[in-house]
Parts: structure tokens; sequence; C-alpha cells
């Protein structure tokens, strides 16, 4: 996967280049939007990461002009704004992302697969997720370990379903209330955790081998070897 | 944006300047026409008492020249008649001048000698009688079986007979009645017409008015790019709207100020936070869970409060100065807090808290995403974070009037009277409280930011109750405004 990051910051630059190509992309880096459309010309990428806040230009004018010139691959804008202007927004519905600074890397790296899976030919959804011996039966919402019915809450369900889908992955809280509750929100309280606590529960019995791991400072790992 | 435009024309400063203006024209003309036609009928009156006076002495002159013989009769009659056609202010269509005067002569003793007029002459006699009359001065009479009295002019003659002769104030009434009918036609044609000018150059004026008030009330508080119409005259209304433009100018010039401070400070901060953030990630990745990663752990955590807070502190601040930036959307309040309620549950029944909502179905209201969410999620930490354990959360949720009123009871220690008094002031926070002070600011300024307010206050029995009021959305509105229709 070739993945093209705009951003100005050295810092940043630095340690997004790395942990991006420890996630397995070949990343090129443009320190600013001249630099920029010039690789989107000469190159093909399949995604695209842009901060906003570039020193020559606007990161939205960018990627506006870059869609001028043809560019279909998907982009995540990097924002340290503080409200997402409308534009943020059109561009959203468009099928691009954002993420406002600080974030996680981990949120980071999901949201890049999540652009990447909805551009590319969707295959037939499965109607069942299987990790290990873990079942769910996603048309009649039931879950199953080891042959056993698990009694889940609806909420429980969808919570387990979005560890499933990630499952190999880290997964972080802010990730957890987007996706699963639809609402990007800090909360200074531990709501997800008991959550995840509870899910836990009824998922890990004794003498199982324990699916969902806490992985302190960044969130969970679903059946994480 | 109804604040002028519920169409109650009673109420508008149009029709009440108009109302005032016309009632003071109306009086005025009144009082120079009573002025008018007292004059007019002083002078009506002055010409028949002189005329009176001229012919009552020629007829005396010549009753008392003509012998007293058979023609005597018919010489004075002959004379009273000519005397009558010359009438003042006869109406023309009056043929028979005998309906109008009358000439009567009595002898010394007081009986009927001569009479030239309508009738028998004997209830004017009767009325005569009873009048007192002063020589050279005409006095009104009134006669039985006429309706309007009679102008009498009296000359004693020679023998001691008295002549009388008197004129019928009909037309004269006649005229003067003419005249107020036709005064008062005028001056309901005037009063209206003058009313009407006068309404409809004020209306016109306030309309101006109106407009800038509405659009002055729809420059809300992110959008500031509107002016206010302004006219090419160079009245006060159009001084009033440059002033205004003027004003919005300086506004929005600070607000846009504002705006680039804060921004740049986000920036600034976050850039940095962003690269400590992920460098600190990377290492706690490279560490694979030994126990020595535990201190980044900690980092990471504080970096992510640290973040928190900068986005609330600039909110917080943007809010103070009305600026804060909003991206509305309808938002089902009723269905966000369900949710909100889905998520905080765990914790709560964890912390052996006791939470219950009772909220009303569809109620939307019109704001931000992030920031109702983020508000709403504060009220609910807050709860969590200072009740003490086997406590109640009561929420509420429900319309009243066009406002989506949220409210939040516990029965918990409630707020320090201290600190109650600032609540919403940055950084105030209880003796006991573990957070930065700034949720409840922070709370209060998404709400003003919507129009809306909160109200923070102790219970009478035991813990607090925080009302949040926000403006329904306006289809809302629309739809409860059927619903009672529909109910009613």
């Amino acid at each position: 996967m070739r993945l093209l990051l705009v951003e100005d910051e050295i810092d940043i630059q630095g340690f997004l280049r790395r942990s991006l190509q420890e996630a397995g992309y070949e990343v090129e880096v443009a320190p600013d939007a001249k630099a920029a459309e010039q690789l989107a010309v000469e190159s093909q990428f399949d995604i695209l990461v842009v901060d906003l806040g570039l020193p020559d230009r606007d990161g939205i004018s960018l990627i506006l002009r870059l869609r001028e010139l043809g560019l279909r691959a998907p982009v995540l804008i990097l924002s340290a704004r503080r409200s997402v202007d409308d534009r943020v927004r059109g561009l959203e519905q468009g099928g691009d992302d954002y993420l406002t600074k600080p974030f996680a890397l981990a949120e980071l790296l999901a949201r890049l697969r999540n652009l990447l899976k909805r551009n590319s030919p969707q295959a037939s959804e499965a109607t069942r997720l299987r990790v290990l011996d873990l079942e769910l039966d996603l048309l009649r919402r039931e879950a199953t370990r080891g042959g056993q019915t698990l009694q889940l809450t609806q909420q429980e369900f969808v919570l387990l379903e979005y560890l499933c889908r990630n499952a190999g992955r880290v997964v972080t809280r802010s990730m957890i209330l987007d996706q699963v509750w639809g609402m990007r929100i800090q909360p200074d309280t531990n709501v997800v955790d008991v959550h995840i606590y509870r899910l836990r529960g009824k998922v890990d019995g004794a003498g199982q081998q324990p699916l969902i791991r806490t992985m302190r400072g960044v969130g969970y790992v679903f059946n994480d070897r | 944006m109804s604040l002028m435009t519920d169409n109650a024309p009673l109420r508008s400063a149009a029709w009440r300047i108009s109302f005032l203006a016309t009632i003071a024209f109306a009086c005025g003309t009144l009082v120079i026409f009573v002025f008018l036609h007292q004059f007019v009928s002083n002078d009506i009156q002055r010409r028949s008492d002189a005329w009176l006076s001229g012919e009552v002495g020629v007829l005396g002159d010549v009753a008392g020249r003509t012998p007293r013989n058979a023609l005597y009769g018919r010489v004075v009659g002959e004379i009273a008649e000519l005397a009558a056609r010359e009438v003042p202010n006869k109406s023309a269509s009056e043929g028979n001048a005998n309906n109008s005067v009358f000439f009567l002569q009595t002898s010394a003793d007081g009986l009927l000698q001569l009479w030239v007029g309508a009738g028998d002459g004997q209830s004017n006699l009767e009325a005569i009688k009873t009048t007192k009359f002063l020589p050279d001065k005409p006095t009104d009479v009134r006669v039985s079986g006429f309706p309007v009295p009679f102008r009498v002019a009296c000359q004693q003659i020679g023998d001691g007979s008295h002549i009388y002769l008197g004129l019928s104030e009909r037309d004269e009434l006649r005229v003067l009645t003419k005249l107020r009918l036709r005064f008062f036609l005028l001056w309901l044609l005037v009063v209206l017409l003058g009313f009407g000018i006068v309404f409809l150059t004020t209306r016109r004026m306030l309309s101006h008015v109106r407009k800038i008030t509405e659009v002055a009330s729809r420059i809300g508080h992110s959008d500031l790019s509107r002016r206010v119409p302004a006219t090419r005259r160079n009245d006060e209304v159009s001084q009033l709207a440059h002033t205004l433009n003027r004003m919005l100018d300086r506004i929005e010039s600070s607000m846009h100020q504002l705006h680039t401070i804060t921004d740049a400070l986000a920036h600034d901060l976050r850039s940095p936070l962003t690269a400590i953030r992920g460098k600190l990630e990377m290492s706690l990745v490279a560490m694979n869970g030994e126990e020595s990663a535990e201190p980044i752990v900690s980092v990471i955590e504080e970096l992510d409060q640290l973040t928190d807070f900068l986005n609330k502190s600039l909110d917080v601040a943007e809010a103070r100065a009305d600026a804060l930036r909003l991206t509305r959307t309808e938002i089902d309040l009723s269905q966000l807090l369900e949710t909100m309620v889905d998520l905080y549950e765990p914790s709560m029944t964890e912390k052996g808290l006791n939470i219950r909502l009772s909220s009303e179905k569809g109620i939307i209201v019109l704001g931000d995403e992030g920031l109702v969410h983020r508000m709403i999620a504060n009220l609910l930490d807050n709860e969590l974070k200072h009740l003490a354990p086997a406590s109640s959360i009561d929420i509420s949720l429900q319309c009243s009037g066009d406002l989506a009123s949220l409210v939040f009871e516990d029965d918990g220690n409630g707020f320090d009277p201290e600190v109650l008094e600032h609540l919403f002031i940055r950084r105030v926070k209880g003796r006991n409280s573990t957070g930065h002070g700034l949720g409840l600011a922070f709370v209060d300024a998404v709400a003003r930011a919507h129009s809306g307010s909160v109200d923070v206050e102790n219970r009478r029995s035991r813990g607090a109750r925080i009302r949040v009021s926000l403006p329904l959305a306006p289809e809302e509105r629309r739809h409860q405004l059927t619903a009672t229709a529909q109910a009613g």
C-alpha cells in the first residue's frame, strides 16, 4: 500500500513515518502542499494523510486541487484545529475521514484501514464472524463460545462484533465510543472499561483462553497472541 | 426572529404614532371649527337683527303716519308683505315667505289689531304677551306650533299700540346645520386621509427599523458576516443602520482576532502534544507490556487529560466571548440521552449508584453534535465522580414551551454553598473535587452558545439539581403545535 503523508512538523512526520512503515505501508513524505502536489502527479497512491495546517497552503484546498487533478485515493485529514469546519464535513461526506490531534496511533491505523476497505470492491458481507472458538451469528444476533450460547445484551453484542472485526489489532477507548456508541467524546471516567469488564466476564469464562486483553495506556486487543 | 413579525398592527409603533397624531389633529381642527361656527352664527344673528330693527322702524313710521281708516290695514299689510320679501339668509327653495315672517300690531289694551303672516296670529300674540321686550333689541320668541323660535323686534307707536315684526330663525339654523354637516364630512375626510398618510409613512420608516432588528437578531453567535440593510437616504434610520454595521465590523474583527489567537494556541500546543504522544506510544509498543512501561502509560493518560483540559478551556473562553463556532445539525436529544445513559449505566451500577431516566420521545434540538455530546457526557461524568455510593440520579427530559428541558437530580451532598455562587466561573471546584474545575463551566458555555441556559441549585430535601434548557429545533416546535392542535 502506497501512502502519501503531507505533514510539515518534523517531529510528527518522523514518528508517523516510522509507525506507518511498521504497519506495512510504503510511505512517501511531503513537507508542504507544493511537494505533495508534485508527488501525487508523479506517482499513484492508495491513500493520503494530510495535515490541515501546511506552511504554503491550506490542507483542504490542497485536497480539492488534487481531486481536480484526478486523485481518487481516500484522504485522512489531520487537524490541530478545534472545530471541524464545514469543508471538512463536506469531505467527510465525500468518503474521506478526519482525526484531530493529538491522536492515538491505533486510531490512525484503524481509520486508514476503514478508508481503504470502503474504497476497495466490497466482498459480500459475511453473516458469521469467527475468532478461535467464539462465533457470532450476525443475522440472528447470537454469540456462542465453545458451543455455549452467550447471554449478551444488544449493546454488548455490538461491542463484541466491533472487537471481533478488529481482532488482533489495538482499539482505543475513543474508537470504541465512536464506532459502538457513535460519539466523539473523551469521558474522564472509566465508562468504556466497565463495559469491557462486563463483556469479558461473559465471554472469557473460567478455564478458557482470555480473548480480551487490556493494553494499558493504549486500549484493548482482541485475541492478541 | 419573531421579535416584531407577530403582525399585530394594533401593537405596532406606527399604529400608535398615527393614532396619537390623528387625535391631536382632529381635536385641533375641531376647536378651530367651534370658534368659526360661533363667529358665523353671531354674524348671521347680527344681520337679521339689523334687518329686523330697520324694518320695524320703517313699519312703525308707516303705521304712525297712515290715518286710521278702512285702508289702514291694507296699507300697513302691503308694506309688511313687501318687507317680508327682503328677508336676509332666505333659502332660495322657500317661495312662500309667510312662514318665516310675521307682522303683528296690538292696540294699547293688548288686543290683536293687525296680522300679516301664516295662521290667525293668536298663538303668536300669546307668545309675545309672555315675553318681555327691550326697545331696539330683537328677542327670541317661542311660538307654539312652530319648531324653531322667532326673532321678534318691537316698536311702540304714538297711540300706545305696539307693532311686532317676527323673523323665523329657521333659515339661520338651516345655514348653520348645513355648515356643520359640510364641516363634519370634510373633517372626517381630512382626518382619515391624515391618519392614512401618517400611518403609511411611519410604517414605511419603521419597517426599515424592523428589518434592521430582524437581521440584527439573526446575527448570532457564529454568523457575524451579515450586515443590516441601509437605505440610501441619510436619515436617522439609515444612520442607525450604519452605526450598527460599523459596530458589527468591530465585533467581527475582534472575534476574528480571538479565533486566530485560540486557533494558534491550540495548534501550537497540539502539535508537540501529538509528537510526544506518538513517540511515547511507539516506545510503549516496543516495550511490549513490560513492568517498566508503567510510567509511560501514566504519562500518556496525563497527556490525554491535558488535551481535554486545553480543549475545554478554549471552548469555555470562546463561549464566554460568545464566539464559539458551531456546526449545527438536528440532534435527537431523547435518543442521545438514552444512548448516553446506556453507556454510563454499568459504571454507575459498579459504583452503587442508581440511575433513572424519564424522557419524552422525539425532542429535537439544532446544535453542534460534538459539543452537545461532550456536554451531556460531562454532566454524567460529574455525577459519577462526585456522588457517594448508594445515591440515585434522576434524569428527565421534556419540552417546556419552546425549550427542551434536561434535568439532573441527585440525592447526594449537593453543592458547597460557597461554590454554588460562582459555579460557572472557570476553575471553581469543591473542596473534595478531583477535576480541573471546568466541568460545569463547560456545560454552561455549550448551553449559552446554543442560546440556552443552565440553572444549578441545591434541592430543598437533599442533593443537587442541574437544569439545562436548550431551544427546540424550529421544526420540532411546529410538530408540537400540530400535535396539540390535534389533541385539542
